[in-house]
């Protein structure tokens, strides 16, 4: 059985394992997940994502993280960049390995389709690659030098949609952003989702599915799971939550307060027996 | 006659301006001054240019502007939806004419760093990072940086770290606008009641043609009713209040 309570999906993460995850900024993130992950008190985690946001700061607050290789961190306008985030990278807390979005993604594409490493494009002038896992290969066919970046496997994709099935299949409506792709880089798929409907829902048509069954190994129903983040058609960013958050967030008590006063409404078991 | 307008109306009618009829422009995450710009030219100088936004839309119906322009709202009114990997894709095959890139620090040869300041693994200051401008301004035919600030930190002679080089067209500030010339930046125009000295000033580096360089055409009334229509709570305003 996949469906399972927040708090038994979130035991599926081991400390020091490499994750993804979805929706991008103050968009579709899996919040009440990556709330649970600090609850429960995960440590060393790799977070590999082109843009974090709101899900890197909850994980720096909460000293989940050892390293971010992302593109671009912040919880975007009108919040500005994230600022435990911030705290714990000029701490030196945080390994932050410096980026860019499409290079990320083209080593989760790697990773996606069993390659070793992929090439990307651009870069020229820039001093990223200098200090990032970035290698300069000789193109085999015209003999160019390419500038490559490995494949890299996370343990886990953490995905928030708009609806699952008890069996893992899932859609997304507007912008998928980044989550297929996460979906098959990753060994396997934890999904919240915001509806559990019939899998006769798919079926009708398997074109809007993004993620299939095959791929997913938890099912949370999370109504509102993304919150304070935003979940298209559903509900914009809620902006004096978030407001409260990065308030909370100023000091571990307060951060220790926000998870506390969040946990009850996070922890609903929806479908199964907690 | 003289009408009234602010920092960030300036800004938005400048950048629009820089957008052609055939351009095939992108729009990031971050960028509430650019989706203004783009709305804008979309509804009057380019009606015709193609906007993608990274919110997943193809000449997305924009009814009004919104501070958070990764939102999935930018893909409504869009005939399919592009997203991420799509849009990193067709920048890697150099499919941008134009793209605005928000950028922390910008140096007198016009290179930006977005990344941090001090050392990388214990810096002084961290920046949220370059996103995808590594990748883009070496590739987007044309790079219009904009940045709701103008002070000697943002300014510099020399950025301590590239995070990215390449293509830059414009640099767009409260100010004035750079534009990239045989490898730096020199004025192209400064903005009505702004003084030289002001600029000088503000700015980390010598600007070669100070004294020459033309003031910017105020915004037309046209321009400027267009802004206030699409944007009617002052979202464009929002940059500022960062700084």
């Amino acid at each position: 059985m996949k469906q399972m309570t927040l708090e038994q999906a979130a035991r599926l993460v081991g400390n020091d394992q490499i994750v993804t995850i979805g929706g991008t900024l103050s968009q579709r993130i899996p919040a009440a997940m990556v709330r649970e992950l600090a609850r429960q008190g995960v440590k060393g985690l790799h977070l590999v994502k082109p843009s974090p946001g709101y899900d890197a700061d909850v994980l720096a607050a909460g000293g989940c993280l050892a390293s971010v290789r992302a593109g671009m961190t912040t919880l975007e306008q009108p919040f500005g960049m994230a600022p435990s985030f911030r705290r714990a990278a000029e701490r030196g807390d945080i390994d932050v390995i410096e980026n860019a979005c499409p290079a990320v993604m083209a080593s989760l594409q790697a990773a996606a389709f069993g390659l070793p490493f992929q090439a990307v494009a651009g870069f020229a002038g820039s001093d990223v690659p200098g200090v990032a896992p970035f290698a300069t290969v000789q193109d085999p066919f015209t003999g160019k030098d390419t500038l490559v970046v490995p494949a890299i496997r996370p343990d886990w994709a953490i995905l928030h949609v708009h609806e699952a099935d008890v069996r893992g299949n899932a859609r997304i409506y507007g912008t998928p952003v980044w989550d297929r792709l996460m979906s098959r880089a990753a060994r396997r798929v934890i999904l919240t989702a915001e509806k559990i409907v019939d899998t006769s829902h798919f079926v009708a048509q398997p074109e809007m599915t993004i993620i299939p069954e095959l791929f997913v190994e938890a099912v949370v129903h999370a109504p509102a799971g993304a919150w304070p983040t935003a979940v298209f058609d559903c509900y914009d960013i809620d902006e004096p939550a978030m407001r409260r958050y990065l308030d909370l967030g100023k000091t571990p008590q307060g951060f220790r307060q926000y998870l506390d006063e969040t946990a009850s409404q996070d922890r609903r078991a929806l479908g199964v027996a907690a | 006659m003289s009408v009234s307008y602010s920092p960030a109306d300036m800004m938005a009618v400048a950048m629009a301006r820089l957008i052609r009829n055939e351009d095939v422009v992108f729009v990031g995450v971050n960028s509430p001054l650019p989706l203004t710009a783009v709305t804008l030219a979309r509804r009057h100088n380019a009606p015709n240019c193609t906007f993608i936004s990274v919110g997943g839309g193809i000449n997305p119906t924009v009814d009004k502007i919104m501070a958070a322009t990764s939102t999935a709202d930018l893909g409504r009114g869009s005939a399919s939806i592009f997203d991420n990997q799509e849009v990193y894709g067709l920048n890697g095959r150099g499919g941008f004419d134009l793209t605005f890139l928000g950028m922390a620090q910008v140096d007198s040869k016009g290179r930006v760093n977005s990344s941090f300041i001090g050392e990388r693994d214990k810096p002084t200051v961290r920046f949220p990072g370059g996103g995808g401008g590594p990748a883009i301004l070496p590739m987007s035919k044309r790079v219009v940086l904009w940045r709701a600030g103008h002070s000697p930190k943002i300014f510099v002679e020399d950025v301590q770290f590239k995070t990215s080089d390449g293509n830059l067209d414009r640099v767009v500030t409260p100010l004035c606008i750079f534009r990239k010339e045989d490898g730096r930046l020199v004025l192209d125009s400064l903005h009505p009641n702004v003084t030289r000295a002001e600029l000088a000033e503000k700015t980390g580096f010598r600007i070669p043609n100070l004294e020459d360089a033309p003031v910017t055409p105020e915004p037309t009334e046209e321009e400027l009713s267009i802004i206030r229509m699409i944007d009617p709570d002052n979202v464009r305003r929002i940059e500022f209040g960062l700084q």
